[in-house]
């Protein structure tokens, strides 16, 4: 511990770096730990425009097209998703099982000076059971975290979109 | 002999020679040695067709993996090129720059005396920011306060905060510039959107000064199991900002009160313009969110001050505030409260160069409030929430230095025929906030002042964010 508070103030000397940003997992840690020795393969996930406006008329909030990435395990579906914080990208993980509940949600990059609380384990273990048709909104259904409201609303808005592409783009209902 | 057989004898003898035909039926139902041979054959030819077919799946099976992933690849680039056209998420302008902003508008009605009716744009607020790389980020906020700021009008214009975040590693990110102080709840989230009531609440207006900021640098992070902290250093306060002996009030209605910069540290901080940083002051603040809806923490500052420059020799003076504060949020309720305390030490020799003086500098000043909201009604975005709040402040909580005889507040009437105002009071508010949408928010609220009964207001506003 004593040498990492020595550290800080060199660290903070050497920040002139050019820095990828900090990744808490990357996409195959996080594959490996939602679906443990399992091969996923990667689904193509291409929505035409009438399925990106039921998507957006479903959920509520806006699709961009690129951002969502979908894998098909072997009882599952591993996604990659973005959302803006305040001004930033949050990098996340949704796993869903074979029919469509959540079984994990977890913070692979995030950016922003403030916020990051959204990366607590009780706060993403909310999410863990809600399939699509349940309320997913950050306040009645998703607890907010003091002092990280909008990264915890705007990852509520990403899960309720993904369940909403899921719906309609892959179980095909 | 030629007696006819007795018939058992001749079914004996029937059986007898269809026995041995029966058994060369039977023989020849039995496979012979060459046809299982045969079969064994055409077992192993399936069995090798088997084989083979196996293989052509698997073959099969991984071209179509393969045919997938490129096909995923080639939707992915086809996507990355639409992405680019169509706008992707983003906070800002340009890739890297970001503009926000917020604002307030306060209408505040004293209900006895309607001549000190107020209509103010308490703020417009615009925030730049600029990412220089995934972990650096620069965050600005520039503030105009009462609409107009010139030498002649009672407003200001100022840099709220003006600093570089850089994250160092997933557990720690430093900060340096100036930036606002993580004390109480109100302070780093002091949109009007995030707040209840019309005006900021009294404790943390004047007790925690918000919008506190000071200039330094500081660490902090948090830990994936809910605990957050923040520490470091920065520039402290000036003691030369207390105004020991007004003439007259220096307020005389709540808006006032708190925009007027009476209150303890509203008056001395030094908001890093031409600081005096002789003496440098510490923070550290700890957060717990582990569990969803819930948040509790403290913070504590303490520093030297820069002392009052007349009379000379005045001791080393410290500035100490420590707070407290909850927030509880089940279901469609929102809980809160908070407490803070502060301290200026050896106030007493300050105070008997200026006896008789109408505003000793206090020894302590405390204030401490219960709130509780209710969202009534919601539909889409748009949400009504009626709110109570009770709390205390008193900028005078003791003093050191008054000799005998002597108030803390001046007895008898002001130049303008009322009573000075006293620096304590506890105040009950109720009122409303009705979100048109999360950005935009209507308030009211009524509030009931137990000491200085002619503050007690109806007070309506206009607040958002972008």
């Amino acid at each position: 511990m004593d040498s990492r508070i020595l550290m800080l103030p060199l660290a903070a000397v050497v920040a002139s770096q050019p820095a990828h940003a900090i990744a808490y997992l990357s996409v195959e840690q996080a594959q490996q730990l939602m679906f443990k020795g399992q091969t996923l393969t990667p689904l193509p996930l291409a929505l035409s425009a009438d399925q990106t406006a039921q998507v957006e008329r479903d959920s509520g909030v806006k699709v961009y097209p690129g951002s969502l990435r979908a894998w098909r395990a072997d009882d599952g579906y591993f996604f990659v998703d973005g959302v803006i914080g305040k001004h930033d990208l949050i990098t996340y993980a949704v796993a869903l099982t074979d029919d469509g509940k959540v079984h994990q949600v977890e913070i692979l990059e995030y950016r922003e000076a403030y916020g990051g609380e959204v990366r607590n384990a009780r706060w993403r273990a909310q999410f863990v059971g809600r399939r699509h048709g349940d309320p997913v909104r950050i306040g009645a259904d998703v607890q907010n975290i003091s002092g990280a409201t909008l990264s915890c609303a705007h990852v509520t808005d990403g899960v309720r979109r993904l369940l909403s592409i899921y719906a309609i783009a892959i179980a095909g209902h | 002999m030629n007696r006819p057989a007795p018939r058992w004898i001749a079914l004996a003898a029937f059986a007898a020679t269809w026995a041995p035909a029966a058994a060369l039926n039977a023989a020849e139902a039995a496979p012979s040695a060459a046809s299982v041979q045969q079969l064994e054959q055409r077992i192993d030819q399936m069995q090798q067709q088997l084989e083979a077919l196996r293989s052509e799946v698997q073959a099969l099976k991984a071209q179509n993996n393969a045919l997938a992933t490129q096909q995923q690849q080639q939707q992915q680039a086809a996507q990355t090129q639409v992405a680019a056209a169509t706008p992707a998420p983003s906070g800002g302008l340009a890739e890297n720059l970001s503009l926000w902003g917020y604002g307030e508008i306060y209408y505040t009605h004293p209900v006895h005396d309607s001549s000190l009716t107020q209509f103010d744009l308490a703020r417009a607020v615009f925030g730049i920011g600029y990412r220089f790389d995934e972990r650096t980020v620069f965050n600005s906020e520039y503030e105009v306060e009462h609409a107009i700021a010139s030498a002649e009008d009672r407003g200001e214009f100022e840099v709220e905060q003006f600093y570089i975040d850089h994250q160092l590693a997933s557990w720690a990110s430093v900060k340096a510039g100036l930036f606002l102080m993580p004390f109480g709840l109100l302070n780093e989230h002091h949109e009007p959107t995030n707040f209840y009531g019309v005006q900021r609440n009294f404790v943390e207006t004047l007790i925690i000064p918000s919008t506190w900021r000071e200039g330094g640098v500081g660490f902090h992070g948090n830990s994936a199991l809910g605990l957050s902290w923040d520490v470091g250093v920065t520039s402290g306060l000036d003691l030369n900002g207390w105004e020991i002996n007004p003439e007259e009030p220096q307020y005389r209605t709540a808006l006032e009160l708190e925009a007027n910069n009476v209150a303890p540290m509203q008056a001395t901080h030094q908001e890093l313009q031409l600081a005096n940083a002789q003496h440098l002051s510490q923070y550290l603040s700890l957060n717990y969110s582990g569990v969803p809806g819930v948040l509790a923490g403290a913070a504590v500052f303490t520093g030297k001050a820069a002392v009052p420059s007349s009379p000379p020799g005045l001791p080393d003076q410290r500035v100490t505030l420590w707070e407290a504060h909850a927030r509880w949020t089940p279901g469609a309720a929102d809980l809160s409260a908070v407490y803070a305390h502060g301290h200026f030490s050896d106030t007493a020799t300050y105070n008997l160069a200026n006896v008789g003086a109408s505003n000793p500098l206090p020894a302590e000043f405390l204030g401490y409030y219960l709130q509780g909201a209710y969202t009534l009604w919601q539909r889409g975005g748009m949400r009504l929430a009626p709110f109570v709040r009770w709390e205390h402040y008193d900028m005078g909580a003791s003093f050191e230095g008054i000799p005998p005889g002597f108030t803390t507040v001046p007895t008898g009437l002001a130049a303008d025929g009322k009573p000075w105002p006293q620096p304590r009071d506890t105040v009950w508010t109720l009122g409303a906030s009705f979100y048109l949408d999360p950005h935009v928010v209507l308030k009211a609220d009524y509030q009931s002042f137990h000491v200085n009964g002619d503050f007690t207001r109806f007070d309506l506003g206009l607040g958002l964010n972008f």
